[in-house]
C-alpha cells in the first residue's frame, strides 16, 4: 500500500513538473516533436542480438496463480515466446540461482536500451530492445516462467555525471525536467527469489554502456544503487507489477516528445559505441571488469538484515 | 610563569572529565587515547606498541561481535589468530567507505543500523510504521547511540552509529589533539565561535563532532543555531527541488548574510570591549565569507595574539575553486590579524575517529598513531611507501561500535615525519585531494551547501 502511495506521489510530482515546464516554455513544445532530418542523426534500431527459439507445447509450466509468479501488467511469463526462451536458457534444468543468472545475462546483454512506449514482454523480445522497465520485465518474466518468484524494485534517483550525460543531457527538455525535479523520476531493478532470499538484478545497461562510464560490469546480485544511481530517500518501492499509469505515461511522452526520445536513443547508441572502444582497448569485457574493480578497491560486502535483539518496532 | 605541559593537560583532563571513563574500565584502546600525555610526542616504539595493542583489541572485538565483519574476515582469510605483530596489521580486511552509504529506508534503515553495529544493542523503540531517517536517528539517540551523518553532493548520506564509548573517545581525541598541538594556547576561560550547526540540534557530523567544544571553554556562540535534520540538509543541498526545498534554499540565502554579520560583530565587540582569548572553530567556507565581507567593507581586525582559528572540512569554498591552505592562512592574517601559526586545520571524516591536526610550525597533518594506523594505497590497493600520493586508508582502534577499518576516497601523501617540527610519527602533506570519480564532500562542503549559495556565490 505504501509503495502505491509513494508511486502516486512521484507520478503527481513528475507530471506537475513536466506540465509546468511545458506551460512556462511553450516554444519548447515544438522542439520536443522536432526530429533531425540528417541521416546520421536519425535513430536506427540495431539488429536483434539473438534468434527466438521455437515453442513446444510440451514445455513444463510453472504454477501461475501464486504471487510473484502470476502474469502482471506488461509481463506475461506464459506466452509461447517467453516459455520457449526460458527453456532454451535452462528453465527447470538448471538450479534456480544458475538459471536466474542466465536470465539476467540475457536481459542485460542481449537487449538494447531504447526509449519507447510500454508494451508486452513478447514484443520486447521480438524487437530486441526496450526501456529499462521492458528489460526488467523480460528478466522477471523469464524467472516466473521457470517458477522463480520475481518482482520490481523502483525508485527515484540521482545519478553519476557520466550516466546523466548519456541519458539526460542529450535533450534540453529532458535535462530541464531532470533539473526541475532534481532527480530522475523513476528507475528500477528486478529481484528474483533464489536460495531463500530476494536477489537484485540490474539489467538496464549492457557491458559496453557501463564501460563508457567507467563502471564495473554488473553481476547478478549487484545493485546499481550506491554505484551510479543514488535513490532519493523515501522513494524505494517494491512491487509485483509495473504500476498503473506508467504505460499510459510512456505513450503520452512518445506522442508529445518523439524528437526528445529519439535524441536520448541516439545518445544511448553513442554511449554504446564509445563503450565498445573502451572494452576493446582493455582487452575484452573480463579484463576491463577486473581492472575497474581493482581500481574501486575492496568490494562492498553484502549486509544481510538479520533480526537483532534490542530493536523494538511498536505496532 | 608559563604553565607546564603536564599541568596544562591535567587541567584539560579535569575540564573534560565527563568524557573519560573510570581507569579500571580501560581497555588497550582507552589506554592509547586517555592514558598518554601527548599523541604527537610519543617515542615511535611506544606509539607502535600502543597502536598494535589497541588495534588487536578492536579487531578481535569486531571479529567476535559483528556478523558481517566476521564473515568478511573469513572470506578474506584473515582472523585475529593471524594477527601476531605490527607487520600483520596491514592484512586486516578493509571496508570501502561506500559500505556506509548503502542503506534502505523506513524500518529497514533501523535494522540496517542495528546490523552495522558491533555487539549488543540497548533497547531501541521505533514507534512509526514508516519512520523517516530523522525519526530512526532520534530513536537511536534516545537509547544512547549517536548516529551521525555526512553526505556527498549527490545527497547520499553516510551514516555512522557511535555508542557512548566510541563517541566519547572520538570527542576526547579530537580535542586532545588540538589542545596538545596548541600548547600552551588553550585555556578553559576562552570564548569561542562555532562556525557550524549547533551540535545539540543536529546529527550532521559537521556539527555534532563539536559537542565537546562547549565543555572545553567557557562560552560558545553558534553560527547555525537551528535544527539541521537529514530532511533539511537534503533540501538545503539542493537534492530536493520541491516547493519546500526551494523555500529552505531561499531562507538559507536570506539568513547567511546575517550569519556573517553576526560573526563580524562578535569579533569587533571582543576587539574593542574585552580582553578575552578567542577561538574560531568550524567550516573554512564560513570563515572565508567573513573574510570576504571584511574585505568588501575595507576592514582589518587585529586579533593576533588573542585568537586562534581551527578549521575542518577542506577548502572547497566554491564549486571548482579551491583555496590552498597557505593562501587561506595569509588571508586570515591579512583580515583578522591572526598569524598563520595560530590558524590550523583538522582532517578527519565521519567514518573515523582519527583526527589529524596541523602543526603550527609547518601545517603538516600530524597523525595520532597510538590508536590510528594510516595507510596510503596504490591503484591496486596495496600499501605504498612514504612520499607517494595514494588513496588514504586507515585502521581506527577507537571505532568500537562499528568496524573502522576503511578505504576512503581521499588522496594523500604521507611522510615518515614532519619536515618542519620535532613531533614524532608520520604526517600527511597539508593538502588532501578527492580521488577521481569520488563525490566532492567534506564537512566544509556540507556547511557550504547548508548555507546555500551564500556570500555572493
Amino acid at each position: 500500500m505504501s509503495a502505491n502511495i509513494t508511486y502516486l506521489r512521484l507520478m503527481l510530482r513528475g507530471t506537475f513538473s513536466l506540465l509546468k515546464l511545458l506551460a512556462t516554455n511553450p516554444g519548447d513544445l515544438r522542439k520536443l516533436k522536432e526530429r533531425s532530418e540528417a541521416a546520421g542523426e536519425r535513430y536506427v534500431r540495431p539488429p536483434r542480438r539473438y534468434e527466438l527459439p521455437a515453442y513446444d507445447p510440451s514445455m513444463k509450466i510453472a504454477p501461475r496463480r501464486q504471487r510473484y509468479l502470476r502474469p502482471t501488467r506488461f509481463c506475461n511469463p506464459y506466452t509461447p515466446q517467453v516459455m520457449a526462451l526460458a527453456h532454451s536458457l535452462g528453465a527447470f534444468r538448471l538450479q534456480p540461482r544458475q538459471y536466474a543468472k542466465a536470465a539476467f545475462a540475457f536481459a542485460k546483454e542481449k537487449l538494447y536500451l531504447e526509449i519507447c512506449p510500454f508494451d508486452e514482454v513478447d514484443l520486447t523480445l521480438q524487437r530486441g530492445a526496450g526501456t529499462c522497465f521492458h528489460l526488467i520485465s523480460v528478466f522477471i518474466a523469464l524467472c516466473r516462467a521457470a517458477g522463480i518468484p520475481a518482482r520490481y524494485k523502483m525508485f527515484s534517483t540521482t545519478m553519476i555525471q557520466a550516466w546523466r550525460s548519456a541519458l539526460v543531457d542529450q535533450d534540453p527538455m529532458v535535462k530541464k525536467w531532470y533539473d526541475s525535479l532534481g532527480y530522475f523520476m523513476i528507475e528500477g531493478e528486478g529481484e528474483a527469489f533464489v536460495d531463500g532470499r530476494w536477489t537484485v538484478a540490474h539489467v538496464g545497461p549492457t557491458a559496453e554502456r557501463q564501460a563508457s562510464a567507467g563502471l564495473p560490469i554488473t553481476r547478478f546480485g549487484e545493485d546499481a544503487l550506491g554505484l551510479w544511481f543514488f535513490a532519493v530517500p523515501g522513494t524505494l518501492m517494491i512491487m509485483e507489477s509495473v504500476p498503473l499509469g506508467l504505460g499510459r505515461g510512456s505513450h503520452f511522452l512518445q506522442r508529445i516528445a518523439p524528437g526528445s526520445l529519439e535524441r536520448v536513443n541516439l545518445g544511448v547508441l553513442a554511449q554504446s559505441e564509445a563503450g565498445l572502444k573502451v572494452l576493446a582497448a582493455a582487452g575484452g569485457v573480463e579484463a576491463y571488469d577486473r581492472k575497474v574493480r581493482m581500481a574501486m578497491g575492496p568490494e562492498v560486502p553484502t549486509l544481510e538484515l538479520e533480526e537483532k535483539k534490542g530493536i523494538v518496532f511498536a505496532e | 610563569m608559563a604553565i607546564s605541559y603536564a599541568e596544562y593537560m591535567e587541567l584539560f583532563d579535569k575540564r573534560v572529565a565527563a568524557y573519560i571513563p573510570p581507569l579500571e574500565s580501560w581497555s588497550p584502546v582507552e589506554k592509547a587515547i586517555y592514558g598518554i600525555p601527548d599523541p604527537f610526542h610519543l617515542p615511535p616504539e611506544v606509539a607502535q606498541r600502543l597502536q598494535f595493542e589497541a588495534l588487536s583489541f578492536t579487531f578481535r572485538h569486531h571479529f567476535q561481535k559483528n556478523a558481517y565483519y566476521h564473515k568478511l574476515c573469513l572470506e578474506r582469510g584473515f582472523t585475529p589468530e593471524e594477527l601476531k605483530g605490527p607487520d600483520d596489521l596491514e592484512r586486516i580486511p578493509l571496508l570501502p567507505d561506500r559500505f556506509f552509504k548503502e542503506y534502505p529506508a523506513g524500518r529497514d534503515f533501523a535494522m540496517w543500523l542495528a546490523n552495522v553495529m558491533t555487539g549488543d544493542l540497548p533497547k531501541i523503540v521505533i514507534k512509526e510504521k514508516n519512520p523517516s531517517y530523522d525519526q530512526v536517528i532520534e530513536a537511536f539517540q534516545q537509547a544512547g547511540i549517536t548516529v551521525c551523518f555526512s553526505s556527498g553532493t549527490s545527497g547520499r548520506h553516510t551514516f555512522i552509529p557511535r555508542d557512548e564509548r566510541t563517541f566519547n573517545l572520538s570527542e576526547y581525541a579530537i580535542t586532545k589533539g588540538a589542545v596538545a598541538i596548541g600548547y600552551p594556547g588553550w585555556s578553559p576561560e576562552m570564548k569561542g565561535y562555532l562556525m557550524m550547526p549547533n551540535p545539540r540540534k543536529t546529527h550532521l557530523f559537521a556539527g555534532r563532532v563539536a559537542m565537546i567544544y562547549f565543555d572545553t571553554i567557557s562560552e560558545v556562540t553558534v553560527a547555525i543555531d537551528r535544527e539541521v535534520s537529514v530532511d533539511l540538509l537534503a533540501k538545503a543541498m539542493g537534492a530536493d527541488r520541491s516547493l519546500a526545498g526551494r523555500i529552505v534554499q531561499y531562507a538559507s540565502r536570506k539568513t547567511e548574510k546575517r550569519m556573517v554579520e553576526k560573526i563580524i560583530a562578535w569579533l569587533e565587540y571582543h576587539q574593542e570591549k574585552t580582553q578575552d582569548v578567542l577561538t574560531l572553530v568550524g567550516a573554512p567556507y564560513l570563515l572565508a565569507g567573513v573574510l570576504e565581507q571584511l574585505e568588501a567593507d575595507g576592514k582589518r581586525l587585529q586579533m593576533g595574539g588573542r585568537a586562534g582559528v581551527a578549521t575542518g572540512g577542506g577548502w572547497k569554498i566554491q564549486e571548482g575553486r579551491r583555496i590552498p591552505s597557505e593562501q587561506f592562512r595569509a588571508w586570515v592574517e591579512e583580515r583578522l590579524g591572526i598569524p598563520p601559526k595560530d590558524c590550523i586545520d583538522v582532517y578527519g571524516m565521519v567514518e573515523g575517529n582519527g583526527w589529524m591536526t596541523h602543526c603550527p610550525e609547518g601545517h603538516y597533518f600530524h597523525i595520532p598513531t597510538c590508536y590510528f594506523k594510516p595507510m596510503v594505497l596504490d591503484k591496486e590497493f596495496k600499501p605504498l611507501g612514504f612520499g607517494q600520493w595514494g588513496r588514504f586508508a586507515f585502521l581506527d582502534a577507537a571505532a568500537l561500535s562499528y568496524p573502522g577499518f576503511m578505504v576512503t576516497g581521499d588522496l594523500v601523501k604521507m611522510l615518515e615525519r614532519c619536515p618542519v617540527c620535532d613531533r614524532t610519527g608520520p604526517v600527511l602533506e597539508p593538502e588532501v585531494r578527492r580521488a577521481v570519480g569520488e563525490e566532492m564532500r567534506g564537512c566544509g562542503e556540507e556547511v557550504r551547501n547548508l548555507v546555500s549559495s551564500d556570500l555572493g556565490n
